[in-house]
């Protein structure tokens, strides 16, 4: 008997070490498959496509009214749908794709379109579109298509596509009696503006949801475009931060924060309650992407309306971005999902589910208006329809296989340019020494497959 | 006899076995290969040998970094929140009225979820807002800005860790209560006051219980992921990387399965020695009654 106990001590070594072996090695297990979703074989009596949406709650009744829609005018199709939050989706698919269990038709946003399409999780709609003659590719946004083309080839169809434009709080403005922002407004009318606009506790600028300087894919050509800079060259291989109107486009916005004390620091805004600053309608200004629309009808209790992006010296550049739908490779009726997506993205689906309900910034041209007429668009709306036809462009990093781990690499130094941490020569400094071999091993990893 | 507790001993721990081996066992050796690889979690592999474990040791200043930080998180979390777990193990140990009452609202916060605790604590850590700058106020002190400040966003987390002391109460009070009273009216009776009591044998009979709680906290302090990934994402810039969490950031956000898969194996390669540290170290301090001379 007193052989098979353990004692305490031993009982206490292994228990210590046996944690050690199994518990934290759980963290490289391999993926395992999400819940739900699981690609469905067509039935005799009818076809299920499956679905992987991030639409929130409020969204979903629109959705499976489009798809009840559907289902009369196609007798016998029926749908599954599993709904993730955006943030968890972009980590579930890959997941997914792992397991063998893609839905048939996936949401992507336009930053993961390259990578997935790279790995074969979407596969292409080129020769639908080639044998379809009646879905008009061609009226959708030519900067929103070309986010989603691989090897010259179109994968995703984009379902919204828009740009960063200048919102801006009419009370504040009224209250400081400016005249609000309009076509004729340059950089240094945006400044005179913001500190005009600036006292205790409230700002010229509440930045692009908090952040000022910042280069992501919208944001970033938006900051140093109008000056006449780049963030990324179009091979996607070498950062361009470093020229001297890319560095004093950067030095220009991190002097709203730490010399004209115009825009708030991380903390300040981190303090506001909410969304921040710009929603708690303590910033007089604000980048506005159409997306970002539905936030502040919902949330902001002041006027507010939208004006053109300010021209800079190089005139007038801002970032363009959006998401899309794509077929994945498990789906076992591609037709049966094209078909599907054909209506889903025509002039009339857009209008129906992102026009007309007010969710913004549809990725056809045609379907725009819907949206422009809706209760969900601001007065000067059209600004962003304009801003797509004229000067907008679509942000890089997107044609990368490394388009996630680039922006880590700007994020982590421009949040300490914010914070007053770095300088920004030090940024651009630690962007190109650290970015320059990541954006060289995606390249080496793209020839090499 | 023998015979019918080995039977019963496997029939207990077969079905566990037959888990581990297909759900954890399995995936933990598929690890192992998958670090030698370039594998994306998807399509791409080929074997490269070293090359992950050359690449993160010799030039992957954010490994370097990630380690660092978890390190200090460790010490501070360990340290911290075992202190913390025997104070109020030691003041719920009193025979007091309304020590159960205060045992189960001590242990309530170890059962509350990961995700929601963390979005609570960010409120609370609201430079503005927040509780914790509000009492610090209390008492003259302007809090920092913390989670988006450089020097204290990893000291919030460590702070935030201290939420969670209830499971590790329980344990150390159950040993409390396991140390005989006739050791403590042997003391009396030589004279002891409650200091010499608590060092002399509060502290040797509840050493085997506190060497288990500090071998489990820094294991799971290594692991922190929730935390960081809810709270400050990494940031700002690289004050609270933490280990877990960049394994997490390339496995399922650069979908670099294989390099993540290598930075497991070194944390598995750290834990262990530090676990194996801490068995060697506890020869000189863990006091065990059955196998005293």
């Amino acid at each position: 008997m007193q052989s098979n106990q353990l004692s305490r001590r031993r009982f206490l070594q292994l228990a210590g070490t046996g944690a050690a072996s199994v518990v934290l090695l759980a963290a490289c297990q391999a993926p395992v498959a999400a819940p739900g979703a699981a690609p469905a074989a067509p039935a005799q009596e009818g076809i299920t496509l499956s679905f992987g949406h991030h639409w929130e709650a409020a969204f979903r009744p629109r959705q499976e009214e489009f798809d009840q829609k559907y289902a009369e005018a196609h007798p016998g199709v029926r749908f599954e749908y599993t709904y993730n939050t955006w943030s968890e989706h972009n980590q579930i698919v890959p997941t997914w794709a792992a397991a063998g269990t893609l839905p048939d038709i996936i949401y992507v946003h336009g930053r993961y379109a390259f990578p997935w399409n790279h790995e074969g999780i979407v596969v292409s709609t080129q020769d639908f579109i080639d044998n379809d003659p009646e879905f008009d590719v061609n009226g959708i946004w030519e900067e929103a298509l070309r986010l989603y083309a691989y090897n010259g080839k179109q994968y995703e169809i984009p379902y919204d596509h828009g740009p960063i434009i200048l919102g801006y709080n009419k009370d504040l403005f009224d209250e400081a009696g400016l005249a609000y922002p309009d076509e004729s407004w340059t950089w240094d009318t945006f400044l005179e503006a913001a500190k005009a606009l600036t006292k205790e506790n409230q700002w010229g600028y509440g930045g692009y949801y908090n952040q000022v300087v910042q280069l992501g894919n919208e944001l970033g050509i938006s900051m140093v475009g109008p000056f006449g800079g780049e963030v990324i060259d179009e091979t996607e291989t070498k950062i361009l931060i470093d020229s001297d109107a890319s560095r004093a486009a950067l030095q220009w916005w991190a002097d709203l924060i730490h010399v004209h004390k115009v825009a708030p620091l991380p903390a300040q805004s981190q303090a506001v309650a909410g969304a921040g600053p710009w929603v708690a309608g303590m910033a007089g200004m604000f980048a506005l992407a159409s997306w970002g629309t539905p936030t502040l009808i919902e949330s902001a209790n002041f006027a507010w309306d939208v004006a053109p992006w300010p021209q800079g010296p190089a005139g007038r550049k801002a970032g363009a971005f959006g998401s899309g739908f794509g077929i994945t490779r498990d789906s076992k009726q591609p037709e049966a999902a094209w078909q599907y997506m054909r209506e889903y993205l025509s002039k009339e689906g857009m209008e129906f589910m992102w026009g007309s309900s007010g969710r913004g910034s549809p990725a056809r041209q045609a379907a725009y208006d819907s949206w422009l007429n809706s209760p969900g668009a601001p007065e000067h709306a059209s600004y962003y329809k304009d801003a797509l036809a004229t000067y907008a462009v679509t942000g890089r990093p997107y044609q990368t296989l490394a388009g996630g781990e680039i922006l880590d690499v700007f994020n982590r130094n421009t949040d300490l340019v914010q914070s007053g941490d770095m300088t920004v020569d030090q940024a651009i400094e630690n962007i190109l020494a650290e970015g320059t071999p990541v954006l060289e091993e995606a390249a080496r990893r793209l020839q090499g497959s | 006899m023998r015979q019918r507790e080995e039977r019963d001993f496997y029939l207990f721990i077969g079905l566990w076995l037959i888990g581990f081996v297909l759900f954890t066992g399995g995936p933990i050796l598929a690890s192992l290969v998958f670090s030698f690889t370039n594998w994306t979690g998807l399509t791409t592999q080929e074997w490269i040998g070293l090359e992950n474990f050359r690449k993160l040791l010799f030039e992957d200043r954010l490994f370097w970094i990630a380690t660092r930080n978890t390190f200090f998180y460790s010490f501070g979390s360990v340290i911290l929140g075992t202190l913390g777990a025997l104070y109020v193990a030691i003041l719920l140990n009193q025979k007091l009225p309304g020590t159960t009452l205060m045992r189960v609202l001590y242990y309530i916060p170890s059962i509350a979820s990961g995700v929601a605790v963390s979005i609570l604590w960010i409120w609370l850590f609201n430079p503005q807002v927040g509780l914790v700058n509000y009492l610090l106020s209390l008492i003259g002190i302007q809090g920092p800005p913390w989670l988006a400040s450089q020097q204290w966003a990893l000291p919030a987390l460590i702070i935030k860790s201290t939420w969670a002391i209830g499971a590790n109460m329980i344990i150390l009070l159950a040993g409390l209560q396991a140390v005989p009273s006739s050791l403590y009216e042997a003391a009396k009776i030589d004279g002891a006051n409650p200091w010499d009591e608590f060092r002399n044998v509060t502290i040797p009979m509840l050493s085997p219980v506190l060497f288990y709680v500090i071998v489990i906290s820094t294991i799971a302090s290594f692991q922190i992921l929730t935390d960081v990934l809810v709270m400050t994402q990494g940031g700002p810039g690289t004050a609270t990387l933490v280990y877990v969490y960049y394994i997490y950031q390339n496995a399922f956000q650069y979908l670099k399965m294989g390099y993540a898969s290598a930075l497991a194996w070194i944390l598995f390669a750290i834990i262990m020695a530090l676990t194996l540290l801490q068995l060697w170290g506890s020869k000189k301090w863990v006091y065990y009654e059955d196998q005293a001379a």
